[in-house]
């Protein structure tokens, strides 16, 4: 906004200054200034398209092939762009002209058999694209090419003839088309035109070099007169030029010169363009403000200070020494007293030259230059707050301000909406950039407190003079600086240890309203007022944040859900997305906190999964090979991310996360020993585990993952001691769950879910050993009470998950007996896969005929399709022995079959013959079955 | 009994005149003081034209006082209200569209003087209005009807926000209560509309879980045992979602016994539960279906996870004597709704084991795969044939098939016989 802004009011101070022919402080600027505005869209089309030619022409100096291939395809684009002008104008030469040479050229090459062969790889294969591109590309332009050719033919043929400095071909090229691009450039671009003319006045009166043609233009009031004369002449450009090339055809003896310094200006020709540009005015040169004895009134100042503005934003402009002009006006207003309206414009502008201070949008402000804006605005609200008949507004039209003092309340242009929230930015930025470790951090995070009170006193006057859109805006930046951090205060508060407070201070801050209230207040605020959806979005997502930390699971829960968030939450913008990522991350450590392991998984799953979870928490950048992210995107990436305060505990994360998955996965895994059908509830715990298998020698667990293995695998053992020990210790707890607010609580709970899953898993593993155990015995080795343990077991029946009763009148388990033998239990799963091949049999002949499978499938249709993940390549899952009896019974060429039974692929001459051998095997099949039982 | 009372809860969705009944009902149970109530009614009273009702309850409440003049005042202006409407309308013999609007201000005031059957004998436009008259007269057909008209109007309506519509929901579901309970197929439509309509339960979630009460006693006085083990499911999700926003005996009940399994804290429950059903308005005709009912359940989750159980704990456990326990336990076998037997010697009841063998769930699971293959093969021979237009060959194969298929019919057969 605060950049929009102000080139839009650049713009109008150009004007209006051009108006009131204000000259005494710039020196040629109005020149340039009038330049400036006269440059229309087709100038800079043009410009645009040069300049890529420029590129490319200095690729095939190289004979950097790639690079002149990516050129050659911006500059089409560029073109494109620019059509509607080309219609308009007509395609301009030095365009034709660049197809033209470039084709020769490539042609060229092409031809050279012995430089092909040298090239490297990615060249020869740029080259062999450009090509063909271009012949494609140049048949829209055939005519104007040819007619090129043409002219070519005759004139620079005399040239390089008479030059006789043609060996080298690429040279002869470039300086050939340069001498060419001289004349139609400038038909068609007054302003370049009018720089090559000074070039070529230079030539004439026989100076050094290019650079000091530069200086010319911008120093000389010679030259000033000159190129007016240029200027004046460049109607009959094309006679002139031509005039010249006569006169320089004769001087034989410069040519050579020419030619080099043609080159020279090539490369120069942009920068130097630039330069006459940006001959700014220097301000530090006038180092007094008014001249003495000139009445100081607000019409003077004001008009100073569009004066200092003026040269805001241009090349040469010394920064530092604009904002300390700035501060002097300021300084001399305040002297005069010409009142609040006049100081708070300054001010404003003080503030914005202080963010301009850095051009690059990736620099972060110096620790000064923050301090300065901080003070700034701090006074800026002092006024703003202490005089109530000031109105400021982005809408506020330049000429309707009133800035003297009058009856009238001041009217001042500008929005301290946007200072602010850019000043935010700037925290952001300058957080982002320094050594977290630093003692420099923990110094520049104290600015923290300051940002926020500005903030708060910006939503305090906002809230009296703001419209809702506004004060949504300011809203949302205080719910940013608050919903990541934990209330300690609430928390001691409502653990009812308010005495302990020792200092003064921290009795007063603890009287302030708790987070919780402000955040609800803020956010319900911006559900009802908000116009926009981004707010609206992050005002949730933060809310839900706050929730989460606090452990206030349900309403955290209750709010993703009504958000429905999750459904289109892949169209938010990135930093939204980042935002909703740690917000998911959140809501699963709370859910694991109040023991629902479960639901925790589910939250953390998408996040851990991807192995990604720095990067998608915006807390660091993964290192990644340059194919895949470039420079710049990588500079994206990086203003991305997360300050170092607001991180989430990855380790405490992938802890929670590994934690609750072996909490699921273990007894589930337990249960389903011979399940064929058995998925990875978490690949990443089964990943840890494998990695756990993989090593020659285990020593005592180190790192926290190793201690979940090491614990996951006493679980798996059903020996929940170990478990616990594992878990639970020194060192677990202070790399962990000290982290957590109520690190007491999470330790019993998770004490009491290892026993139970303990329990589950102990009874899965050893019920087949077992005719009958009591649930005393259990209920004592496991360190858990009756109702419990029978409870836990009640639930393992009724979900037919363990095969037995109990029996009442003694208090024990009994097992059934009727887990299947593992021979049983091949044939169990033999059977289902028949099952499943038929199944796919079945729906590869739907797929076909679209007509079969009225029969049998219909109803089942919701139950396989679902397995459909399974089903796929169901031969590949067969285990060992499966596939063995498959080989035996079966014979070589029902192989054949299953594979293409399996794959899918039903050939309609043989099918019938494949389906013979098919329905025979599968008859043995069965019979095998019955037989092995 | 108050902490589990939910008139207060329930009033704010009702209409004043639908409040009456709770409130005679209260004054009935004796829960509440009995001058607190009758002011409330007073209260309630104010702003309605039941202007002979508001001085009867003045004069309960403050006998030794003579009826205020503003009282008599209103009456004698809401009878002469009613003349003059009554006028205006009795010479509307034929329907013409400007009298309808008379007509219609006649049957609110008519309404709103508590003369409900004049109001439900009009064609209403409001249907609100003529659902609250159809259930104050208690002509619960007909209210059926209208609430269902009712739901169409708004699940159709389009116009209205979202907002509304959740407050219209709100309303619609407390009013339903009325009829639901009192229909005989009330049971029934009351899960259908509560539990399997979406926006119906995202309305209970969001702005009365307290009704969770009314849907749980549904379900479980529910007749229909096929369906009751899934709509159980459901429930439960529902209720252990919204634990921790809305909490009463029945609700527990239901998460003792099928969440936690715990027994002993589900009768405990079942006692409370008792207590509030008898003082809960519109549940107390279904008390005696719901203990039966909860009973059974409990019964039969025991049964499914025990093995052997004696009758006496049993008895205990349902809250019976063991003779009637015993009693009991023999109908439900003899009923054939239960695989067991009793041990009277040592005064246990044992069940039976019904687990699957390897065996036959092999068999079960091969069982239609030949005739799958073989249907396939067919359709494929069926296809080719069409294509090829060569019947002989066809009819060959198909005979084959058909051997085939038989010998893979007949063949598990054999073998299980064997």
């Amino acid at each position: 906004h605060i950049l929009i802004f102000y080139t839009v009011s650049d713009k109008q101070n150009r004007i209006k200054l051009i108006n009131h022919n204000y000259l005494d402080l710039l020196l040629s600027d109005d020149e340039e200034d009038t330049k400036r505005v006269v440059r229309s869209a087709k100038d800079k089309r043009f410009e645009e398209l040069t300049n890529l030619i420029k590129t490319i022409r200095n690729a095939m100096k190289i004979r950097d092939m790639a690079k002149c291939l990516e050129e050659f395809e911006q500059l089409c684009r560029a073109f494109l762009k620019s059509k509607t002008i080309m219609d308009k104008e007509g395609v301009p030469q030095f365009y034709i002209r660049l197809l033209a040479d470039l084709e020769d050229y490539l042609n060229q090459l092409w031809e050279d058999k012995e430089g092909k062969k040298k090239m490297n790889k990615n060249n020869a294969k740029a080259l062999s694209t450009l090509r063909q591109k271009i012949r494609k590309y140049n048949k829209d332009f055939e005519t104007e090419i040819a007619s090129y050719k043409e002219v070519q033919s005759c004139s620079p043929d005399a040239f390089t003839s008479s030059s006789g400095s043609d060996d080298d071909d690429d040279e002869g090229i470039t300086a050939k088309s340069l001498l060419k691009k001289k004349p139609q450039e400038e038909e068609k671009k007054a302003p370049e035109a009018s720089k090559f003319l000074k070039g070529a006045a230079d030539e004439e009166s026989e100076s050094e070099d290019d650079e000091e043609s530069e200086d010319w233009g911008s120093d000389s009031v010679d030259s000033g007169s000159e190129s007016e004369d240029n200027e004046g002449a460049a109607a009959s450009l094309a006679v002139v030029f031509l005039k010249k090339y006569d006169s320089r055809r004769k001087k034989h003896k410069k040519k050579e010169r020419l030619e080099e310094e043609a080159d020279e200006e090539a490369e120069a020709e942009e920068g130097g363009w630039e330069k006459v540009k940006g001959g700014a005015p220097m301000v530090k040169e006038k180092p007094k403000m008014f001249a003495k004895g000139t009445e100081i009134n607000s019409a003077v100042v004001v008009k100073k200070l569009t004066e200092i503005l003026q040269a805001r934003g241009k090349k040469g402009t010394d920064r530092a020494a604009q904002i300390e002009l700035l501060h002097a006006l300021a300084g001399i207003s305040n002297e005069n007293n010409l009142g609040e309206g006049i100081l708070i414009k300054i001010k404003f502008n003080i503030i914005a030259s202080l963010y301009d201070y850095n051009p690059n949008l990736a620099a972060f402000m110096k620790p000064d230059m923050w301090k300065k804006c901080l003070e700034c605005i701090d006074e800026l609200m002092d006024i703003l707050f202490a005089n109530s008949n000031i109105f400021i507004g982005e809408n506020i039209a330049e000429d309707s301000e009133n800035l003297a003092i009058s009856d009238q309340p001041f009217r001042v242009r500008g929005c301290i909406l946007t200072l602010v929230e850019r000043m935010d930015e700037e925290f952001t930025k300058i957080m982002q950039n320094t050594d977290p470790h630093s003692q420099e951090y923990v110094d520049n995070l104290k600015d923290e407190g300051r940002v926020c009170g500005i903030i708060d006193r910006l939503l305090q006057y906002l809230e009296t003079k703001g419209s809702t859109e506004e004060v949504c805006r300011v809203y949302l930046r205080r719910i940013m600086h608050t919903y990541y951090k934990f209330d300690y205060k609430a928390h001691r508060r409502s653990l009812g240890l308010q005495g302990e407070t020792k200092s003064e201070q921290d009795q007063e801050e603890s009287e302030g309203e708790d987070s919780a209230v402000i955040m609800d207040r803020l956010c319900k605020f911006i559900y009802a007022k908000d116009r926009t959806d981004r707010i609206r979005t992050c005002a949730i997502l933060c809310h839900i944040y706050h929730h989460a930390l606090h452990s206030r699971w349900f309403q955290a829960r209750d709010l993703m859900l009504m958000s429905h968030l999750q459904d289109n939450i892949q169209h938010a913008d990135p930093p939204v997305q980042i935002l909703y990522n740690r917000t998911m991350v959140q809501l699963g450590i709370c859910a694991f906190r109040q023991g629902m392991i479960k639901d925790a998984h589910n939250a953390l799953l998408d996040i851990q999964s991807s192995g990604r979870a720095k990067e998608l928490l915006g807390q660091g950048l993964l290192m990644r090979n340059m194919q895949e992210r470039n420079a710049e995107q990588e500079k994206i990436e990086k203003r991305r991310q997360v300050p170092f305060h607001m991180h989430i505990n990855l380790e405490l994360l992938e802890c929670v996360y590994l934690v609750s998955a072996m909490l699921l996965e273990i007894p589930y895994m337990a249960a389903h020993e011979f399940d064929a059908r058995r998925r990875m509830i978490s690949k990443q715990f089964h990943h840890q585990l494998r990695v756990g298998e993989r090593q020659p020698l285990l020593g005592p667990p180190e790192s926290m993952r190793e201690h979940v293995v090491a614990a996951s695998k006493a679980m798996k053992m059903g020996d929940w001691r170990t478990c616990h020990s594992f878990i639970i210790n020194e060192k677990m707890n202070s790399k962990v769950w000290d982290l957590f607010p109520e690190t007491q609580c999470v330790r019993e709970m998770l004490v009491r879910k290892i026993q139970e899953e303990s329990l589950r898993t102990y009874l899965f593993t050893y019920s087949s050993v077992y005719d009958s155990i009591s649930m005393e015995t259990l209920s004592e080795m496991f360190e858990l009470d009756l109702p419990t343990v029978h409870s836990i077991i009640s639930k393992m029946i009724i979900n037919e998950e363990l095969m037995a009763s109990l029996d009442q009148p003694t208090q024990t388990v009994v097992m059934h007996r009727t887990e299947p033998t593992s021979l049983q239990n091949m044939a169990l799963q033999l059977a289902e896969k028949l099952g499943g091949l038929v199944e796919n049999n079945e729906r590869v002949f739907d797929l076909k005929q679209g007509v079969y499978g009225g029969y049998f499938n219909r109803d089942q249709r919701g139950g396989y399709q679902q397995k459909q993940g399974y089903h796929r390549g169901g031969y590949e899952h067969l285990s060992v022995t499966s596939k063995l009896l498959f080989t035996l019974f079966c014979g070589g060429s029902s192989q054949n079959a299953l594979s293409l039974s399996s794959s899918k692929q039903l050939p309609s001459v043989d099918m019938k013959s494949v389906f013979l051998v098919w329905l025979v095997k599968l008859n043995v099949c069965v019979f095998l079955c019955l037989w092995l039982l | 009994m108050a902490e589990y009372d939910l008139t207060t809860k329930i009033a704010h969705f009702l209409d004043r005149h639908l409040v009456f009944p709770l409130l005679e009902f209260l004054s009935v149970k004796e829960i509440y003081n009995e001058h607190e109530l009758l002011h409330g009614k007073l209260d309630l009273l104010s702003d309605t034209n039941m202007v002979d009702f508001a001085m009867d309850v003045y004069r309960n409440l403050f006998p030794d006082k003579e009826v205020p003049s503003s009282l008599r005042g209103k009456r004698t202006e809401v009878v002469a209200q009613l003349k003059q409407l009554q006028s205006e309308t009795e010479p509307i013999v034929k329907f013409r569209q400007e009298y309808l609007d008379t007509l219609y201000r006649y049957a609110k005031f008519q309404y709103e003087c508590g003369n409900y059957s004049g109001a439900a004998e009009n064609a209403l436009n409001s249907l609100w209005g003529k659902l609250a008259s159809e259930i104050l007269m208690q002509n619960w057909e007909a209210a059926m009807e209208d609430l269902t008209r009712l739901r169409e109007t708004i699940d159709n309506n389009t116009v209205s926000s979202p907002l509304q519509s959740l407050q219209q929901r709100t309303w619609l579901i407390h009013w339903s209560l009325f009829v639901f309970f009192n229909h005989p197929k009330g049971r029934d439509n009351i899960i259908e509309l509560f539990l399997y309509q979406p926006q119906y339960l995202n309305a209970i979630q969001t702005m009365c879980p307290h009704i969770l009460r009314y849907l749980t006693t549904a379900v479980i006085t529910n007749k229909d045992v096929r369906k009751r083990r899934q709509v159980l499911k459901d429930l439960v999700k529902v209720i252990q979602q919204e634990s921790y926003t809305y909490k009463d005996p029945i609700t527990e009940f239901v998460e003792c016994l099928y969440v936690n399994f715990d027994f002993d804290s589900a009768q405990k429950k079942l006692r409370e539960c008792e207590a509030v059903l008898v003082n809960d308005f519109f549940l107390v005709a279904c008390l005696e279906d719901f203990i039966e009912n909860a009973r059974l359940f409990i019964f039969e989750t025991f049964c499914r996870i025990h093995q052997c159980i004696s009758i006496s704990m049993l008895a205990d456990k349902l809250n019976m004597t063991p003779e009637e326990a015993e009693r009991w336990i023999v109908n439900l076998i003899r009923n054939a709704r239960l695989d067991a037997k009793i041990d009277s010697k040592l005064g246990h009841v044992v069940m039976g084991n019904n687990a699957i063998s390897p065996y036959q769930q092999v068999i079960e699971k091969t069982k239609s795969l030949s005739f799958r293959s073989q249907m396939l093969a067919m359709n494929i021979e069926k296809k080719q044939s069409h294509a090829n237009r060569n019947e002989v060959k066809a009819a060959e194969h198909l005979s084959f098939f058909y051997l085939i298929s038989s010998l893979f019919v007949l063949s598990p057969v054999v073998y299980t016989h064997k």
